[in-house]
């Protein structure tokens, strides 16, 4: 039921840098497949994820995009390993070059994990430890995953640091995090992250905390580390807006499921599912205001389900201007609304065409 | 709508100047030490802001973190005094009034925070919450008025009063910013300072509450400083935008021409940071990046503040180093030495001061010696190529 956007390998020009490292432009390096993940709690137990797929290949970026709540965070850590002990994975695959994480032993999980899939973690920003120096954390961080000597490690600090383009990074070792601002800080947490030369990186709302300045900064680093070491990388984000210039592929997540796959030119040009036209309306324009005809800024109504409430049928139907009667009572499947994309809406050829005409 | 909600009938014709603030500045004193502090210096985070908020209309304010947006506005709302200048409500000086004048004023300013998470008491109702200025105004609305108050509010900024017994974590953080919103209202200000109320918000409901401050804005008449660091959010509800940079107002305009005509280098880089949800055109474009953070307040730097990250002084700098002017390859000595002053951009050398009494204030002024150079026309978000690197300077030598 779940498929992933197959996707044409883009050429992209002169990036050759001579350290591409053992990644293959296009090969795919991790493949999640109906994915789904609950919690137990006091209202029993909720499914905030349910049969999640996607792709993530070497040299491209994939966007995960949807509202607060709707298991972006929680498919990604279930990803890594990482769940909180009140979830745990039902269904589903996530494999990395063929080897399926999920059904390693956590040990293992973590530790493959560590090698090959790396994560900024969304609230990073309150990782760091304000007593310590950030040169001390990264070193130390980098001693607990590599071994590696402390004096070692501290030369590969400043190294990531640079490559992170931290200012100064030398003398800037010595620093509190209080010292830091917000986006060096998230430079940190990146550079942290980067420590393995990992083949995916999974970045949760890394610029969401940030001033549209320096978000501008944060992705145009992400960008450039990924195109320049070949890396898969996931951008998660409630903001389409921020990520229709560094994405290749998106996935739109509604209630804890994938409801729109497709590059990302054809997804801004014509979505084809109506929470994605929704999302892509409310993205704040600065050219012409970016209004509605009566001058009103463009909203996706009401609110996303909580998991354990999701409404019957198609869960967007209670926010949705095309809702009928079979959206009520039916599930629609996410199937292919053109070559290359998918779509879960009974009536996608009809939001395709209609964005088209 | 029930009169309880309604602001005082004194409230005047739109276009009534309602708040005024004249060169004000505050510091906060830097302190070292862990037993006794000393003072080793200042923090300007505002310094030397001139502003005038009109009736039923929106001021925007916009900068980076740390500009001094957030210090203003609590100085404008009275949680702070200002170190130097005036806060003016209805013309009249609040620092001159007596205390209950002060108080019955400072009424009619209320504010809305950022963030919907932590702004509102966990541990207390909705009512509660929403009621809770009435503590301090009693005679905001008669003790037998003020449920059905709060009721009204609830209903006002769209929420069920049937739920004014729920907290706040029963609510979403679009509906915990409403419950905000109906909190200043409820001794019926006249303004509302809304700090980055949207900014902690998913994009998708952040139209829900601008759209909801449009409405009480039509309805009640009110007044508001928005602040946000999103151009494209201020564009869309401010009327009039003010650019902070470090503590001053670098750029200031009514209507669209500070998004079509941004004279200060420092609003082209906020403006070309906006995200362009489109593919094609984010592409295409590179945004002009700022490099590195700002500068600490408490040490500025000389001349014009900007001119440590300017683009364009950059530019200048090595257009003339290519004729071999002089100040070679740096950034150009005014900008270095001398504080710009907020003038109209294409008249940078008539002193015409916004502040001065005489005549009309400009529609637009930019503190930037070369405003006349930043080049014409928006950062064109929709058919955008590559404004940002292909300036014509070096015409200045
Ligand atoms: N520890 C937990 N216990 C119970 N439910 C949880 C827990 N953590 C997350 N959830 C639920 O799982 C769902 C998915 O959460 P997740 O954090 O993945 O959302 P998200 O898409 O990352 O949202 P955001 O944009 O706010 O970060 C949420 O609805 C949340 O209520
Ligand atoms: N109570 C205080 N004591 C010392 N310094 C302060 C205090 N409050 C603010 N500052 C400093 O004043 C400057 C302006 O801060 P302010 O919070 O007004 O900025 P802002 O524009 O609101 O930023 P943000 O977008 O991050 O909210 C900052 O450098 C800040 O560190
Ligand atoms: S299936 Fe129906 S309710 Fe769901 S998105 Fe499509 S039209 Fe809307
Ligand atoms: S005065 Fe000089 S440094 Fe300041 S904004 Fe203008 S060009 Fe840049
Ligand atoms: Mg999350
Ligand atoms: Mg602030």
């Amino acid at each position: 039921m779940t498929t992933s956007v197959p996707v044409d390998v883009r050429d992209r020009e002169s990036e050759d840098t001579g350290d591409t490292g053992p990644r293959d432009v296009g090969e795919t390096l991790l493949e999640v497949d109906d994915l789904a993940v609950e919690f137990r709690g006091d209202d029993g137990v909720v499914r905030a994820v349910d049969g999640l797929g996607y792709r993530v290949v070497a040299g491209r970026t994939l966007a995960l995009v949807g509202e607060s709540g709707c298991g972006k965070s929680v498919s990604s850590l279930a990803v890594m390993g990482l769940l909180p002990p009140a979830a745990r994975v039902t269904r589903g695959s996530a494999r990395f070059r063929g080897t399926d994480l999920l059904a390693l032993p956590p040990a293992r999980h973590r530790e493959h994990c560590g090698r090959h899939v790396a994560m900024v973690f969304q609230d990073a920003l309150a990782a760091l430890n304000p007593v310590h120096t950030v040169g001390y954390q990264l070193t130390e961080a980098l001693r607990a995953r590599t071994g590696a000597s402390r004096r070692d490690a501290r030369r590969r600090a400043v190294e990531l640091l640079d490559l992170v383009k931290v200012p100064h990074a030398a003398q800037r070792v010595h620093e509190y995090p209080h010292q830091f601002s917000g986006g060096m800080r998230q430079r940190v947490m990146i550079a942290s992250a980067l420590a393995l030369d990992p083949d995916v990186l999974i970045a949760d709302e890394p610029t969401t905390a940030l001033d549209v300045t320096v978000q501008a900064q944060v992705m145009q680093l992400l960008a450039e580390i990924q195109a320049e070491r070949n890396m898969g990388l996931v951008l998660i984000t409630h903001d389409l807006g921020v990520v229709a210039g560094v994405a290749d592929d998106v996935t739109v997540m509604y209630a804890g499921r994938a409801v729109e796959q497709a590059p990302v030119r054809e997804l801004y040009e014509a979505p084809a599912h109506p929470y994605t036209r929704a999302l892509l309306r409310s993205v704040p324009r600065l050219a012409g205001g970016g209004t509605d005809a009566d001058g009103r800024l463009p909203v996706v109504p009401g609110r996303p389900p909580a998991p354990g409430r999701v409404p019957s049928g198609c869960a967007f139907h209670p926010r949705c201007d095309l809702a009928r009667d079979v959206c009520r009572t039916d599930v629609p499947p996410l199937a292919e609304a053109a070559p290359g994309r998918s779509s879960a809406c009974h009536f996608s050829a009809e939001v395709l065409g209609g964005a088209r005409g | 709508m029930a009169e309880l909600t309604r602001p005082s009938p004194d409230a005047g014709t739109p276009g009534d100047v309602v708040l005024e603030v004249r060169d004000l500045a505050k510091s906060y004193p830097v302190r070292r030490g862990v037993v006794l502090k000393r003072t080793v210096g200042q923090v300007q985070a505002v310094d030397g802001v001139n502003l005038t908020l009109r009736r039923g209309r929106t001021l925007g304010l916009v900068g980076e973190s740390g500009s001094g947006k957030s210090t203003l506005a609590r100085v404008l709302v009275g949680i702070e005094r200002p170190t130097r200048g005036a806060v003016l409500v209805d013309g009249q000086d609040v620092s001159t009034m007596s205390r209950a004048e002060r108080k019955h004023l400072r009424r009619s300013v209320q504010m809305v925070f950022q963030d919907p998470y932590t702004s509102l008491n966990p541990r207390m109702s909705v009512a509660e919450i929403v009621g809770e200025p009435f503590r301090i105004h009693p005679d905001a609305v008669p003790a037998g008025g003020r449920r059905r108050a709060v009721a009204e509010l609830l209903e006002l900024v769209g929420l069920d009063p049937d739920h004014a017994n729920r907290y706040p974590h029963q609510f979403s953080g679009g509906q915990r910013q409403r419950i905000g919103v109906a909190r200043a209202l409820a001794v019926k200000p006249r303004v509302l300072v809304c700090d980055e109320p949207v900014s902690a918000l998913d994009v998708s409901v952040q139209g829900q509450v601008i759209n909801l401050l449009e409405d009480l804005q039509d309805e009640l008449g009110l007044s508001y400083l928005f602040i946000a660091h999103d151009l494209a959010v201020v564009r869309h509800i401010a009327d009039e935008v003010a650019v902070m940079y470090l503590g001053r107002v670098v750029e200031q305009g009514v209507g669209p021409t500070v998004y079509e005509a941004a004279s200060h280098p420092y609003t082209r880089a906020l403006l070309s940071a906006v995200p362009v949800p489109d593919p094609g055109a984010a592409a295409a474009s590179r945004p002009l990046l700022l490099e590195g953070d700002p500068p600490s307040p408490a040490d500025p730097p000389s001349g014009c503040r900007f001119h440590t990250r300017c683009w364009l002084a950059h530019q200048i700098g090595a257009a003339r180093a290519n004729c071999a002017d002089g100040d070679a390859g740096s950034v150009p000595e005014r900008c270095r030495t001398q504080d710009p002053a907020l003038l109209p951009p294409d008249a940078p050398s008539a002193p015409a001061r916004p502040d001065e009494e005489t005549g009309p204030a400009p529609e637009h002024v930019a503190a930037c010696h070369f405003a006349d150079l930043v080049p014409g026309g928006a950062p064109d978000t929709s058919s955008r190529t590559s404004t940002s690197t292909s300036t014509s300077m070096g015409a200045d030598s």
